[in-house]
């Protein structure tokens, strides 16, 4: 055993629900992407690695060390929710501040390097605005920018790209492969298995507690594209934006389940996120955010699980 | 030609200590609370409110001594067992404290906190280290000023007024852990802290008026143990030399720290063991 994570048989309840089944894998290092629908358990996985829950059964280990309440370990590691934020009236920079403070960094270098971090992810232009006006993918941001900026060995984000924006994806990609590239390792969860191609080839898939396969995306890949890929986009101008997108000839079709909501699918997803940005661009329409609903990935996970 | 693996070099800083990190996670709290217009006024009427009406009580001392009797060390009883200091007490503890746990748990910001290396007991001493002094601002400050002001108009003796305020310092310290003990353990029991706020006034009033009423009705002073206020009369009354209240004052107190002691163990153990479930 020596991974970067090492899972042997894990297993937690929540009650009566099973959040993780005899979870057993190994990541190795550089990015993993941990890839499965909602409630699959990646969170459930996360908050062990980050030793806020406590596994009922089995062993895990992260850089070779126990996390439950293991706090010399947390210097190590970097963590990125999906969900929450500090206090929404806390600035950019006082955000990832207080967080470098509670690592111990004198307050001269805590606002260095908050600083510094916030422009690694595009956010020095809005570091001085509270957080709570944030768009989702500028939230994203600033979390991610919190992970990094005390110099973790291991990133672990979940869901980091839940909610960007177009250019918020590039940027947080971008920041992601950076890292990985000077010898950092990630783990980062998704959904959505296009964003995690764009970064590293090796992946876990989770279902339903159990990770069901590992190794590298290629396999994946080909029963992914027989289900069309759906990419949930919010913006003020759905049906311009439906116009503008109708040009490629892989969106297999438009819905709009609300005035500024635009469903798409797609037989090539990675085409599409490749030309969206550009599309966007050259159409001067404002996309707020970008979601992809699992349906699709569920599909291939039960065909995978039978 | 060479090829050489990417290296990448943790950045290797003198950490500040422990303590500095408590300190971080306080001034963040006291900032929230400073921007709570709720805090803001609860406090500011709640130390106004009840130094005001303790010094006002000077002011009446001779209609609550003995004719004759000058205001000694036994006045002070008077102020400390002001009912307006249960009243902002617990609504201090209910506005502020309520929510300083339950709040992280609920906006998940406890998940943040958690993910830095701060250990649960950290993050416990900060959240009293800011509840403690707003408490103070009711519990302390107004019988520190009022012994002050006693003094400065000639009321009682400068000496009097120094041993007023000793004694005060440890009763009213005594009141304040009391409640931000109870309170930080209701507000780690829920992500609700409107619930943990109820609970502080059940604590209060749900057990200082039926003792209160019980015991008159059955003749029972005993049951005044169940209040935490006749509690702390029962010392204060006892620390400034006045006429001792229905219930001992070892006992009364035994209950007051047992409960302060007992509710801060059990917060401690419990949040060593919480587990952050959604998000």
């Amino acid at each position: 055993m020596n991974g970067v994570v090492e899972a042997a048989a894990v297993s937690k309840w929540y009650g009566e629900v099973l959040g993780l089944n005899a979870f057993t894998a190994s990541f190795g290092k550089g990015i993993t992407g941990l890839v499965g629908p909602n409630g699959a358990g990646k969170s459930t996985l996360f908050k062990l690695l980050i030793g806020q829950l406590h596994s009922d059964q089995g062993k895990i280990t992260l850089l070779g060390e126990d996390p439950w309440n293991n706090v010399s370990l947390k210097r190590r590691l970097g963590y990125c929710p999906e969900q929450n934020q500090l206090y929404g009236w806390l600035t950019g920079q006082q955000f990832v501040e207080t967080l470098l403070r509670l690592d111990g960094m004198p307050p001269a270098k805590a606002r260095q390097e908050a600083t510094a971090a916030l422009k690694v992810v595009g956010l020095s232009s809005a570091a001085h605005r509270p957080t709570r006006g944030y768009s989702r993918g500028m939230r994203q941001r600033a979390k991610l920018a919190q992970a990094l900026a005390h110099h973790p060995e291991i990133l672990i984000l979940d869901e980091p790209l839940s909610g960007a924006d177009p250019a918020g994806r590039v940027h947080i990609l971008r920041t992601i492969s950076d890292f990985a590239r000077d010898g950092g390792h990630v783990v980062m969860s998704t959904h959505v298995l296009y964003e995690i191609e764009r970064v590293t080839n090796n992946i876990v898939l989770i279902h339903n507690g159990k990770a069901i396969a590992a190794g590298d995306i290629h396999a994946i890949r080909a029963l992914i594209d027989e289900h069309p890929h759906a990419v949930r986009i919010e913006t003020s101008k759905p049906r311009q934006l439906a116009q503008a997108l109708a040009r490629m000839d892989h969106v297999v079709s438009f819905e709009f389940p609300s005035a500024d909501m635009l469903l798409v699918r797609t037989r090539k997803p990675d085409a599409f996120y490749r030309e969206l940005p550009q599309i966007v661009a050259d159409t001067k329409l404002e996309v707020q955010g970008l979601e992809s609903p699992d349906d699709s990935l569920d599909a291939v996970f039960r065909y995978l699980v039978g | 030609m060479s090829i050489s693996l990417p290296t990448y070099s943790r950045l290797e800083l003198p950490l500040l200590g422990r303590r500095e990190r408590v300190r971080a996670i306080i001034a963040t709290g006291l900032r929230r609370e400073f921007r709570r217009p709720a805090a803001i006024v609860v406090t500011a009427i709640g130390a106004a409110f009840t130094t005001i009406t303790s010094i006002v009580l000077l002011f009446f001392a001779p209609l609550l001594l003995p004719p004759g009797q000058r205001p000694d060390l036994t006045f002070f009883a008077v102020p400390a067992s002001n009912g307006f200091v249960l009243f902002f007490v617990s609504l201090m503890a209910a506005v502020i404290g309520a929510g300083l746990i339950a709040d992280d748990m609920q906006s998940m910001a406890f998940t943040l906190y958690m993910s830095r290396p701060i250990t649960q007991t950290d993050y416990l001493l900060a959240k009293a280290a800011i509840l403690a002094p707003l408490v103070a601002m009711v519990t302390i400050v107004p019988l520190l000023l009022t012994a002050l002001v006693a003094a400065l108009l000639g009321r009682v003796s400068w000496t009097v007024a120094v041993e007023a305020m000793g004694i005060s310092l440890v009763i009213g310290g005594l009141l304040t852990a009391f409640y931000t003990a109870v309170t930080l353990f209701l507000s780690s029991l829920t992500r609700r802290k409107g619930i943990a706020a109820a609970g502080v006034f059940a604590v209060n009033f749900g057990l200082t008026v039926p003792a209160g009423v019980l015991a008159e009705r059955i003749g029972n002073a005993s049951l005044l143990y169940l209040s935490p206020w006749d509690d702390y009369v029962a010392v204060a009354n006892v620390a400034f030399g006045a006429t001792p209240s229905a219930i001992d004052w070892p006992a009364a107190l035994a209950v007051l720290l047992g409960v302060t002691v007992l509710a801060a163990f059990v917060t401690y153990i419990r949040m060593r063991a919480v587990e952050v479930i959604t998000g």
